[in-house]
């Protein structure tokens, strides 16, 4: 019998700021314990209220200051963009109902008739420019850490009526497919009215409203009323984020009834959780791609045999069966299936202990010594894979790796600087892709002068300038398969595998998770 | 030295200490690599987004001038502002300080209620099966991890039997008795007590064991002392001999102990509140440490150091009251 909370949880999470009487008659629910669904006057009753539990909680409320999933996942409740994906990772219209190119510099969006803010004012075109502008722009608000995410954009300015113009510093072929993932709106009077306040309260146009924020605690959203897409909201009419780090504790505390889903559920604990009645888990491919990456300015790893040794000499297949319980796919390239410039035809290395000691041979670099430098608790089984990669390695008779663990911050720090030269050999990272195109993995990652560039090859560079200038999709397309062909070939990186996200689920639930590890409450509903 | 004398001067030593404290947390940021900037720009930022953020963030001044303005603006009451979330590092420290301080306390009292008795059974009946389980409880006690114990009494109490919450503290101790005054609703105190009460257990258990053994080697002492033979030749009962004579005496340097370690269990109840999710400022610190939001672990540090210092002022203090020799050495 899950411990019973409802007392405690509704009944006196609002008193400093909300009235008793509000409280008290959210009784109704999905978290902890059993509602009879019924009022005295024998209706149904349709209140659905969960609670969602991450390893991490939300920075801050602000749309544009922060980058990181776990606080997406709280704003997007309450904040939208002009454009988004869907499940299946198709864009979507969200505010913007059109959007068109009217130039090689300046494309145009159509907003949505009739969107209305939380604090009741219509969204206006100047709105939509203005959370533009404060996204790409350091005089407008605060440095927004999104401006990679929107970059090639100069600014936005109403131009007519409903329509929002924005104007591009070279062609931008993705300037979509990173609206689908950046630029939340926020209203231009209210923030700047509250620029102490958009960190701590929000006012989105989006299906649910805050409620209460406790900062570092919880975050408690309701639904909106005049939501614009409200025949497509499911049944919750409540929902509350929360942050555990600890997985033991988020798995026990959805044991326990106390919370609907948790995230990041350890593949370990996924019986644990079946085996519980009226608990199930779901896992989806991630946007992650999980890899160790070969400094290539540098013996030995400027070598392309033995880069290409080192992908034969680790068992990906294995550390997947063996360390993630089958919760990952083998990855053969640094952009994922399904993503666009994917190249099909290109196979994930396989395991041949003894092709890696003869490429190791060829090399010239047989004997040599090699340390694995891997964080720590960053993803899922790190330390663990690395561990299993490095002995492996280690067992090539001409080969001797050590491993290293590193703190993430550490870590990160040196390799993702912009600095080559003081970056570590052979590292350990994820990479997750929140656009589905392979240009936000492989212009960061091999284009000259970006932060985290750690290998150098001409044909690769030429390969990615053609495609950040070309407007056919299908060209381009054409240019990031090859240039992802060429990099299985140059094996810049040791390809592991993408990440699983997996979560803990309350079977009353009817939730699917999605690769983008977005959590919205419109997609549950009632089982 | 009159006591008063004894206070200031242990009262200007305290201001010392914490300004070394603020001096060596403030260099740790400087001695510790990997930069802020890694996790307020996303992995792979372009280096000049990352050059200007660290410019909005003031990264970019010299080591003097950022020393400078922070001991300032610690004088005023400012702490910064956090680089991950951008509000007031002092509000966010002052607002979990409460729930870590009721853990602690609530630690203590469970140490004192069980350790005391179970320390003055142990002592006088000494080789019997209560004085071997009391000594059996208090090894265990020393010995058990309570990050372990913590999540075992989750697994066993809260998931297996549903008798109390696994984590997400609603209420604070302040909130629950506003409800009481202002709304005369107990149940707030009731719901307080539940979430409070595995935490409480977990991080006290050490505790516990500790005054256990002090408390039952104390008493042992006294006992064997001649005013006891004294008092007992006076008739009094022997009831009277070991509550009011000998066990005062014994707790002297159990109160000295119980203050140092109130700082201790301040400082340490880290992984407990990581265990149970608890909104203190251990859980503020850790999630600190790992974004590097360094206005708020120089927060949090800080505020942990004034309270040991604190702490054992106080103790000191008082310990020069009850035994004035302390005073004049």
């Amino acid at each position: 019998m899950p411990y019973d909370k409802e007392m405690d949880r509704r009944g006196f999470l609002k008193f400093a700021g909300v009235s008793a009487a509000a409280a008290t008659t959210s009784l109704a629910g999905c978290t902890g314990g059993e509602d009879d669904g019924e009022d005295p006057l024998g209706e149904e009753d349709q209140d659905l209220e969960i609670t969602v539990t991450q390893g991490q909680f939300a920075s801050t409320l602000d749309p544009q200051d922060h980058n990181d999933t776990p606080t997406y996942n709280v704003l997007d409740q309450a904040y939208e963009p002009l454009l988004y994906r869907d499940a299946e990772g198709e864009i979507v219209e969200y505010l913007a109902t059109d959007y068109e190119r009217l130039g090689e510099q300046e494309v145009e969006f159509t907003l949505r008739e009739g969107v209305q803010f939380h604090s009741g004012d219509e969204m206006t075109a100047e709105d939509v420019a203005y959370s533009i502008n404060r996204t790409v722009d350091d005089e407008v608000g605060i440095v927004s850490p999104q401006q990679d995410g929107l970059s090639g954009i100069e600014g936005a300015e109403a131009s007519g009526d409903g329509t929002v113009a924005v104007t591009l510093s070279g062609p931008n072929p993705v300037v979509f497919e990173n609206f689908a993932s950046f630029g939340r709106i926020l209203q231009q009077q209210w923030a700047e009215e509250h620029e102490d306040e958009t960190i701590r309260d929000a006012n989105g146009t989006g299906p649910y409203q805050l409620e209460e924020f406790e900062e570092d605690v919880r975050a408690t959203f309701t639904a909106f009323d005049e939501y614009w897409d409200a025949d497509n909201v499911g049944d919750v009419t409540q929902v509350t984020f929360e942050g555990a780090p600890e997985s033991s504790t988020r798995v026990n505390s959805l044991l326990a009834g106390e919370t609907d889903i948790v995230t990041n559920v350890p593949p370990s604990e996924t019986p644990r959780i079946e085996d519980e009645d009226g608990m199930t888990f779901e896992s989806v491919p991630s946007t992650r791609v999980i890899f160790l990456v070969m400094t290539n300015d540098r013996e030995p790893f400027d070598s392309q045999e033995f880069r290409q040794a080192m992908n034969y000499a680790v068992d990906v297949e294995g550390i997947i069966d063996e360390l993630l319980e089958g919760f990952g796919s083998p990855a053969s390239q640094p952009t994922l299936e399904g993503h666009n410039g994917h190249n099909p035809d290109v196979d994930p290395y396989p395991y041949d202990p003894e092709q890696a000691q003869q490429l190791v041979e060829e090399s010239g670099y047989a004997g040599t010594e090699i340390v694995l430098e891997t964080p720590t608790g960053r993803y899922l089984g790190d330390e663990e894979i690395a561990r299993a990669a490095a002995s492996q390695i280690d067992e090539l008779p001409n080969v001797s790796c050590d491993l290293e663990i590193r703190d993430f911050g550490d870590l990160a720090g040196e390799a993702l600087d912009g600095d080559m030269s003081t970056s570590p050999g052979f590292f350990l990272i994820g990479w997750g892709n929140p656009t589905f195109d392979a240009n936000y993995t492989l212009v960061p990652w091999f284009m000259p002068g970006q932060a985290s560039q750690h290998f150098e090859n001409d044909e690769v560079v030429d390969l990615l300038e053609q495609s950040e200038s070309e407007l056919d999709e299908d060209t381009r397309e054409g240019h990031l398969q090859e240039a992802n062909a060429l990099l299985n070939e140059q094996a810049p990186w040791v390809f592991l595998h993408q990440q699983y996200s997996i979560y803990g689920v309350n079977e009353e639930l009817d939730w699917e998770a999605r690769s983008d590890e977005d959590i919205l409450a419109k997609d549950v509903s009632a089982s | 030295m009159a006591i008063g004398k004894f206070i200031a001067k242990r009262a200007l030593q305290g201001v010392f200490v914490v300004w070394g404290v603020i001096t060596v947390v403030f260099l740790l940021r400087f001695m510790t690599p990997g930069s802020a900037v890694t996790f307020v720009a996303p992995p792979g930022a372009d280096p000049d987004l990352r050059e200007r953020i660290a410019e909005d963030l003031g990264l970019n001044d010299p080591i003097h001038v950022q020393y400078i303005d922070y001991v300032t603006g610690l004088l005023q009451g400012d702490m910064g502002y956090s680089y991950i979330s951008g509000t007031e590092a002092s509000v966010r420290v002052f607002a979990r300080l409460p729930a870590t301080i009721e853990l602690a306390v609530a630690a203590t009292v469970v140490a004192v209620v069980i350790a005391i008795p179970l320390g003055v059974i142990s002592a006088t009946r000494r080789h019997q099966p209560a004085d071997y389980g009391a000594t059996l409880f208090s090894l265990m006690g020393i010995s058990t991890p309570n990050f372990w114990l913590g999540i075992m009494l989750i697994l066993v109490v809260s998931v297996q039997f549903g008798l109390l919450p696994t984590s997400d503290r609603p209420l604070g101790l302040v909130t629950a008795f506003e409800l009481l005054v202002f709304e005369l609703r107990p149940e707030g105190l009731w719901v307080w007590a539940q979430h409070m009460v595995l935490p409480a257990i977990a991080l006290g258990t050490y505790f516990t064991a500790l005054i256990t053994r002090l408390t039952r080697s104390g008493m042992i002492d006294e006992l064997g002392r001649d005013y006891v033979d004294a008092t007992r030749a006076k008739g009094l009962p022997e009831t009277i001999v070991r509550y009011k004579h000998v066990l005062r005496n014994t707790l002297i340097p159990i109160i000295t102990v119980l203050g140092l370690q109130l700082g201790t269990l301040i400082g340490g109840a880290v992984i407990t509140e990581a265990v149970f999710s608890w909104p203190g400022l251990g859980t503020l610190l850790i999630d600190a440490i790992r974004v590097r939001d360094w206005p708020i672990i120089q927060g949090s540090l800080i505020v942990i150091g004034i309270g040991f210092v604190l702490i054992n002022a106080i103790v000191d203090s008082m310990y020069a009251y009850v035994n004035p020799r302390v005073v004049n050495e």
